[in-house]
């Protein structure tokens, strides 16, 4: 039993890392980002690119992919969906942006990387081993970086100044531009933070499971699902949703082995039941 | 007005990209040889992209080999081969589509579809428009009479999955086997058929219900429950190449210390960068895959497939063939070029040397024990074990 | 527009699609044109569906499971029952229908993004229930599906056999477009009826509705069976074309393909959907010589028309008349 709830706390950490950044440009601008995925596998490319075939330090490379993701979705920010936000009289048309910016990422992924799955050498050898507990250091090393991570963008939100003026800016966009809040900008830099935490833990998993062109869209709706768990636009429902989701998954599939073929239905049908009796999620703003 | 005029300029310039586009499609028809075309409808896009990628690709490097060197004499008549793409997303629906472009286009030979769900979407259209269609998709529904359209591409999990528990049982002492497949249907129909004829050799079948969504970046959950049952032998029934180094590694970091084999096809590059080491000894199949066995035609042909595309995908080593049977089998009966029908009388008889292989292998079409009809190429069944960033030959089997 | 015009563009609509497109594509020999049309008319029916949930105010990406319950619906009735086909198609539709409201009545109460979620999960868990129910022959699908058979009214042939026909690809587009018609025929009225106006304000402002009299419950789970309902018939037809079905017939992508064509068509115009539906499925078939680069030309094109058109192609036209 120890292993399946160690199964999941890592699976639910390096899940919350993904949920947070969809979440966090939900908050700001109540876009639901497609391309969250395809955000994510870029990321992993870079780092692979980085620390798998130009040698770099791994560090290095996670920095080289939370940069160019960030300046990615600062960009995508202010040249597409900027405009759009203003110009469309319904928000939810944001989503065929989102889908096509998704689309068109892969495109670049597929013609630039290629079709087939990529991995890095191991960044720590060897297995920790105990009675109750198998765990490979570099997984636990990944799990506690995404942690790290996870804490370090809670410090960021809840003490800086962009921090604060993103936390305003989710609660009452209309009330934080009347108290001075840019909000344009803290928009871009929203969404920039959002693409960058895809970024980052594209890169951290790649040292895991390795990365491929095509798994974009699977991760985006994967990540939809931990933030409404949680809640959308929440960053604490987030968290609380990734680690959920991950325990879920493994505990579910021990707990339902026998009837291997029927799990992932229980669990989607479980989510649904969830979902009806808690329209919010667990934490979330209801949708204004 | 100025959005109206950015409108308008936008279009033009989408517009202009496209004819542009089209016309160098055009142009880089050249007009020596007349022409033929062949079809691939497949997926080349999305998380399966993979399949159909090697797959066209294989296609492509052969065509644009034969045709640097003069085309393909098909009766009195030489001919440079274009291959006609259809990306199909691994969406039936666009699959019914490609097929019908293709019978646009004249064409009657088609490799694809790769999925089983595709390939059984193309059937009405293949036999309405006069269509041979070469899938990689195992339902025995497309083979059996009244189907006389579609030819297996490769050899199907029932057929090499035996063969496979067979060897290991004998040579390897296995008795306990456990199966772990996605929840789609080709790798859990695959999964079935591989449960039978484990039970059918009296192999004790400890795990047949483990499945997992193809979403899963992360196999350890899956696998907990199923290395606890310490099985001889772990089958990863249909997995996806992008998948299969992530479960061998997620089994071996969890300490399991059996055999793992899978009844698909693999490349050795993305093992390796998977799952390194760890997935030595993983078991798997392919075509003319290993070096032992390869023609200096098929080292030509990775040459040639690593110039054009960058980097060589084994799973071609089984895709390489089916272009090579059309082709040949044209050439065998040249009036078969517009008339689907005589290819079908031409398939019974067919021989021709493999050239991809040493020794006289021979291409012929087999597949009567299975289907009740030839409708089925007879690839080389190499069973290969990985180690060390290669595949090395366990045992060549046939199929008939 | 006066009922007068309304009728002439209906007409004019018929004639181009019915008399005019066929005889192009008989004088083109573009024959494979039929069947991208045909899956065009049916997906745009599906999508229609999803265009009423947005007219009631939600994100429906739930509408492949409809489609693949009517698929299966029509497929199961058809093999094992020996039901003829064209009996089985308003049956398709009507079993989504009541599935539609028993999943709906609790579903509906959510709103925005968790609605989308939760019918987003419901297209994947009708796939997983089509892999698990013995009914529905799990992976293996089901196959060797009959054609439809003919049907005769009163001693006319209304629908030929389509085994014995020569072209059964005109026959379909044909019912398929007939089909298109008139399921937006009954969509524009509804939306131009009484309920149509409710229906605008659940869009608006549901608590407000709700005290004013509206019957929000009610009324969303009835908008909920006719939007399952397209999306059942849609499911049907596509079966007795490729004469098979499998649980991944109808998978997410189609699900988050019916919603954008919503948007692509505009979100305020009940034809929308078509045209949206026509020209992301027609625009991908075009693609097709353009190999490697088609989808990177596809998405640009869309994030071009987004930026230009955000409210939908169908703005276009608002646009030019308040522009003179």
């Amino acid at each position: 039993m120890a292993q399946v709830i160690a199964n999941g706390v890592y699976l639910g950490a390096q899940y919350a890392l993904i949920a947070l950044g969809l979440t966090l440009i939900f908050a700001l601008m109540n876009v639901l980002n497609f391309a969250h995925g395809q955000m994510y596998v870029l990321g992993g490319f870079i780092t692979y690119t980085a620390y798998g075939q130009l040698g770099l330090p791994f560090i290095v490379a996670l920095l080289a992919s939370g940069v160019t993701l960030g300046v990615i979705g600062a960009l995508i920010e202010k040249l597409l969906f900027r405009t759009v936000i203003r110009r469309s009289v319904r928000e939810e048309s944001t989503m065929l942006l989102a889908a096509a910016v998704a689309y068109f990422l892969d495109a670049v992924i597929l013609l630039l990387f290629g079709e087939k799955q990529r991995g890095v050498p191991k960044i720590v050898n060897g297995v920790f081993v105990s009675d109750a507990l198998i765990m490979p250091y570099d997984r636990l090393l990944i799990g506690a970086l995404a942690v790290l991570f996870i804490g370090a963008f809670m410090l960021f939100m809840q003490f800086s100044k962009p921090g604060r003026a993103m936390r305003a800016l989710a609660q009452d966009r209309v009330a934080a531009q009347l108290m001075g809040v840019r909000v344009d900008r803290y928009s871009m830099i929203g969404f920039a933070l959002g693409a960058m935490l895809a970024g980052v833990v594209g890169g951290l998993l790649v040292a895991i499971t390795g990365v491929n062109s095509g798994i974009g869209g699977p991760i985006s709706i994967k990540a939809f699902l931990m933030v409404m768990i949680g809640g959308a636009g929440v960053v604490g429902g987030a968290i609380a949703g990734g680690f959920i989701l991950g325990m879920i998954e493994s505990v579910g599939l021990s707990v339902l082995h026998a009837y291997g073929d029927i799990t992932y239905l229980v669990i989607f049908a479980a989510l649904m039941v969830f979902l009806s009796i808690r329209p919010n999620g667990l934490m979330g703003k209801p949708w204004g | 007005m100025s959005t109206r005029r950015m409108a308008t300029k936008a279009i033009a310039l989408v517009a202009a990209s496209i004819l542009a586009v089209i016309a160098g499609e055009i142009s880089q028809a050249e007009a020596a040889n007349k022409e033929l075309k062949i079809g691939f409808v497949g997926v080349t896009s999305g998380p399966a992209a993979a399949w159909g990628t090697s797959n066209v690709r294989s296609m492509q490097t052969r065509a644009a080999w034969l045709n640097e060197t003069g085309g393909v004499k098909i009766g009195d008549t030489t001919y440079d081969i274009n291959i006609v793409s259809f990306d199909d997303q691994k969406d039936p629906k666009r699959a019914i589509a490609g097929m019908e472009k293709m019978a646009q286009e004249g064409i009657h030979y088609v490799v694809g579809p790769n999925v089983d769900d595709g390939a059984a979407a193309v059937r009405p259209v293949a036999e309405k428009a006069g269509i041979i269609y070469f899938p990689y998709a195992f339902p025995k529904e497309l083979y059996v009479t009244p189907a006389s359209n579609a030819v297996l591409g490769m050899i199907a999990s029932y057929q090499s999955g035996p063969a496979i528990y067979k060897y290991l049982k004998d040579k390897r002492g296995v008795k306990t086997v456990a199966f772990v497949a996605a929840n789609e249907s080709d790798p859990l129909s695959q999964r079935d058929s591989g449960v039978a004829a484990a039970k059918a050799l009296g192999l004790q079948v400890v795990a047949e219900k483990d499945t997992y969504q193809n979403d899963t970046r992360d196999f350890t959950p899956v696998l907990t429950p199923i290395v606890k049952l310490k099985p001889d032998l772990l089958v990863l029934s249909g997995v996806a190449p992008a998948n299969a180094p992530l479960l061998i590694r997620a089994a071996r970091e969890l300490g399991y210390k059996g055999l793992i084999s899978t009844e698909t096809a693999q490349d050795a590059k993305v093992l390796q960068e998977g799952a390194g080491e760890l997935a030595n000894g993983f078991i798997s199949v392919g075509g003319a895959s290993t070096p032992e066995i390869r023609s200096p035609a098929m080292n030509e042909f990775i040459d040639r497939y690593t110039k054009m595309f960058g980097e060589y995908n084994d799973e071609s080593n089984t895709k390489v063939y089916a272009l090579e049977y059309i082709l040949e089998t044209l050439k065998a009966n040249p009036k078969a070029i517009d008339n689907v029908e005589e290819f079908k009388r031409t398939m019974d008889s067919f021989s021709a040397p493999n050239p991809f292989m040493i020794g006289d292998n021979k291409l012929r079409y087999v597949g009567s024990t299975s289907f009740g009809q030839k409708r089925q190429v007879a690839v080389p069944m190499v069973v290969n074990e990985y180690s060390d960033g290669k595949f090395k030959t366990l045992f060549v089997g046939e199929v008939d | 527009m006066s009922s007068t015009s309304k009728l002439f563009s209906a007409l004019a609509f018929l004639l181009v699609t019915l008399v005019a497109v066929p005889w192009l594509i008989t004088v083109t020999r573009r024959l494979d044109l039929y069947y991208t049309l045909t899956s065009v008319a049916l997906l745009a029916i599906a999508s229609g569906g999803v265009w009423l949930t947005f007219y009631i105010g939600r994100i429906n990406i739930g509408q492949a499971a409809f489609a693949l319950m009517g698929g299966y619906v029509s497929a199961i009735l058809v093999v094992t029952y020996g039901v003829p086909f064209w009996l089985t198609l308003p049956l398709a539709g009507l079993f989504c229908a009541v599935a539609s409201i028993l999943i709906g009545l609790p579903i509906l109460r959510l709103r925005g993004v968790y609605f989308a979620m939760v019918t987003l999960v419901l297209t994947e868990v009708a796939r997983l229930l089509a892999l698990a129910l013995p009914v529905t022959n799990g992976a293996k699908g089901l196959v060797n599906i009959p054609l439809p058979g003919s049907t005769t009214l009163f001693g006319v042939t209304l629908i030929p056999d389509f085994a014995t026909l020569a072209n059964p690809r005109l026959t379909f587009y044909l019912i398929s477009v007939v089909l298109m018609v008139i399921c937006y025929a009954g969509l524009y009225r509804l939306v131009h009826s009484r309920v149509g106006r409710l229906c605008l304000s659940l869009q608006q402002n549901e608590e407000l509705a709700s005290s004013i009299g509206v019957n929000v419950a009610y009324l969303r789970v009835v908008i909920y069976a006719v939007s399952s309902l397209l999306g059942g018939l849609g499911g049907a037809m596509f079966v007795a074309i490729s004469q098979s079905i499998y649980p991944s017939s109808f998978t997410i992508t189609d699900s988050i393909n019916f919603m954008l064509n919503c948007f692509l068509g505009g979100l305020g115009y009940v034809f929308g959907p078509i045209l949206g539906t026509f020209l992301l499925y027609f625009g991908w078939d075009l693609l097709f010589q353009t190999g490697r680069l088609q989808l990177l030309i596809f998405s640009s094109v869309l994030i071009a028309l987004m930026l230009i058109l955000p409210n939908g192609l169908l703005s276009l036209r608002l646009f030019r008349r308040s522009k003179g």
